[in-house]
């Protein structure tokens, strides 16, 4: 049997994110408080394409778990040229860790990166049970109970703080590119769940900004807290507006919905949008080269 | 001297392009099989590439700027439009370039040594793909370049660009040699009050604040990224000169490294071309 040369041809047909997820696990890896890099999702399995998100675990030494996501923000925008602050990813499932997400711009294109940062201490057990491609192994120093007892802490404390107009317009901004890429693949159903997500930040974004001491769960007594000023109304029929408009959205429904928002925080809280003009405006070309 | 007029020695606004000229030269920019060549000094972040339209050899890939009678290059014949504008113009062009700058790319905090040269010349700008996170400051003040005019640049201050967010941008860069064409064109340099936009000044306490940022960066291992953030400062505070140089050094000073904070007095001292 003749030897194929396949090399060349493996190259052309690698995944066009492969470039990024290579610069970012360096980026990464430059900390020795990094103790693993592995990749989930598509590119792990080898089923990505072109809109696939890149999708990392993080294993930080659990003493330094604190500092690195206090850093993470500024490491990502100076060393990625992430466009916004991380969301705080409330999809991801709970690993003992904390899971952001970073819209990065590359090659022209705007990509989604996952970054789910996870004790060290936490990775066995998670190696376990989560299918990745392990990138980085990295013989982590003892752990000693005080430490994991940081991390723990740590993590409970990050997803326990309130979330802000600027995370929460942030989050819709995020779920927009997620819902458009479930449209561009025909995942209904995947739109529908992240579509009526993205309701639920509005609604929540409508009651950080005006009812912030909100004593009512969830969309319980909307119209009694909010609908008492002409501005409570208008965002209350801003809401109207999104959950009357079809169940699985199409591409301009989204587009609307990014719209919609910025105008509600322009009226409610327009201090959310203060540092991240420029953001939006990127945000809004390169959306239209998704 | 007010803030605008000092910037408007240094930046103005001249002739505009027609519009739609403009837009076949920018989908010429964006489509043209262009020979972009990367530029890495150490003035600069990486992402700043450049590919010549008129040059002393022809050959696109020249991209080493100098004097000389400048000729069309074959990427130049691909792009009827802007062939069409420099002719126009009529300069006594000395080099044509195409420069793309990136996304998060940066030329750093520096001043440029033309002012020592004899021959008069002088740099234009034509900006053909921009974005409102694209800028150049110098004197503490930010200017977004907008498409749809001719730019002159003649920095003497200390001065940087940026493309904080993207996406990429693109301009048409000619230096010319001073002639009555180019007289012609320079006839009303302006710059709208617009274009212009001061930073904001930067307190201690947010100085502070950014250095420990910073420190707490090259504590975790991240220390060209602490390097990198204190840099960045310069695109968004009105800074004193060479300020942002200081502040590396000192960061490495707070971290016990002596060669680094050395390393970094003598860029300053390089980058601004200071003479002490």
């Amino acid at each position: 049997m003749p030897t194929l040369q396949l090399a060349a041809l493996t190259f052309a047909n690698r995944p066009s994110q492969l470039p990024l997820l290579s610069r970012l696990a360096d980026i990464l890896a430059a900390s020795p408080a990094v103790t693993h890099l592995m990749v989930r999702g598509s590119l792990a399995h080898g089923t990505a394409d072109r809109l696939s998100d890149v999708d990392f675990v993080v294993g930080v030494q659990d003493a330094e778990l604190p500092a690195f996501v206090e850093a993470l923000d500024d490491l990502m925008s100076i060393e990625a040229g992430a466009l916004l602050p991380g969301w705080r990813d409330t999809i991801v499932a709970d690993l003992g860790g904390v899971g952001m997400v970073f819209l990065v711009p590359d090659d022209g294109h705007l990509h989604q990166i996952d970054l789910y940062l996870a004790p060290a201490a936490r990775i066995p057990r998670l190696r376990a049970t989560v299918a990745t491609a392990l990138l980085l192994d990295r013989e982590p120093a003892p752990t000693t109970t005080e430490e994991a007892a940081v991390a723990e802490r740590f993590a409970a404390e990050f997803f326990a703080q309130p979330r802000t107009c600027a995370e929460l317009l942030i989050e819709h901004l995020v779920l927009a590119v997620l819902l458009h890429k479930r449209i561009k693949r025909g995942q209904r159903f995947i739109a529908y769940s992240e579509w009526h997500r993205l309701h639920t930040a509005t609604k929540d974004l409508i009651k950080t900004a005006l009812a912030p001491t909100s004593r009512f769960w969830g969309w319980y007594q909307l119209r009694e807290e909010i609908a008492i000023t002409p501005i409570g109304r208008t965002c209350l029929g801003d809401l109207e507006t999104a959950i009357s408009g079809p169940a699985v959205p199409l591409a301009a429904d989204v587009d609307a919905a990014v719209e919609r928002t910025l105008a509600l925080v322009e009226r409610a809280c327009p201090e959310a949008l203060s540092g991240l003009e420029n953001a939006i405006a990127a945000y809004r070309a390169y959306l239209e080269l998704m | 001297m007010d803030t605008l007029t000092a910037v408007a020695g240094q930046i103005a606004q001249l002739d505009a392009v027609d519009s739609a000229q403009l837009e076949r030269m920018r989908h010429e920019a964006l489509t043209a099989r262009a020979p972009w060549k990367a530029e890495y000094g150490a003035y600069q972040s990486g992402g700043w590439w450049t590919t010549s339209l008129m040059n002393a050899s022809g050959d696109a890939s020249d991209v080493t700027i100098g004097d000389c009678a400048a000729r069309p290059t074959d990427l130049l014949s691909q792009m009827p439009a802007t062939a069409a504008l420099l002719a126009e113009l009529g300069l006594n062009y000395m080099w044509v370039r195409l420069a793309r700058l990136e996304a998060n790319a940066f030329l750093w905090e520096h001043r440029d040594y033309d002012e020592l040269d004899q021959v008069e010349r002088h740099r234009l700008h034509v900006p053909l793909h921009t974005n409102t996170s694209a800028f150049l400051v110098t004197g503490g003040t930010k200017v977004h370049m907008t498409g749809g005019r001719i730019w002159r640049l003649t920095p003497t201050y200390a001065h940087g660009v940026c493309n904080l967010l993207g996406p990429d941008r693109i301009h048409l860069i000619a230096d010319v040699y001073a002639d009555d064409a180019y007289r012609r064109l320079a006839r009303r340099p302006t710059l709208h009050p617009g274009s212009a936009e001061p930073l904001p000044s930067a307190d201690q306490a947010m100085l502070a604040e950014r250095l420990q940022a910073a420190r707490g960066m090259a504590g975790l291992g991240y220390t060209a990224a602490a390097e990198r953030m204190l840099l960045r400062l310069f695109y968004a505070y009105a800074l004193p000169e060479g300020a942002v140089y200081d502040l590396i050094a000192e960061l490495h000073t707070s971290l016990g490294d002596e060669e680094a904070a050395a390393r970094w007095a003598s860029a300053k001292r390089r980058l601004l071309a200071l003479t002490a």
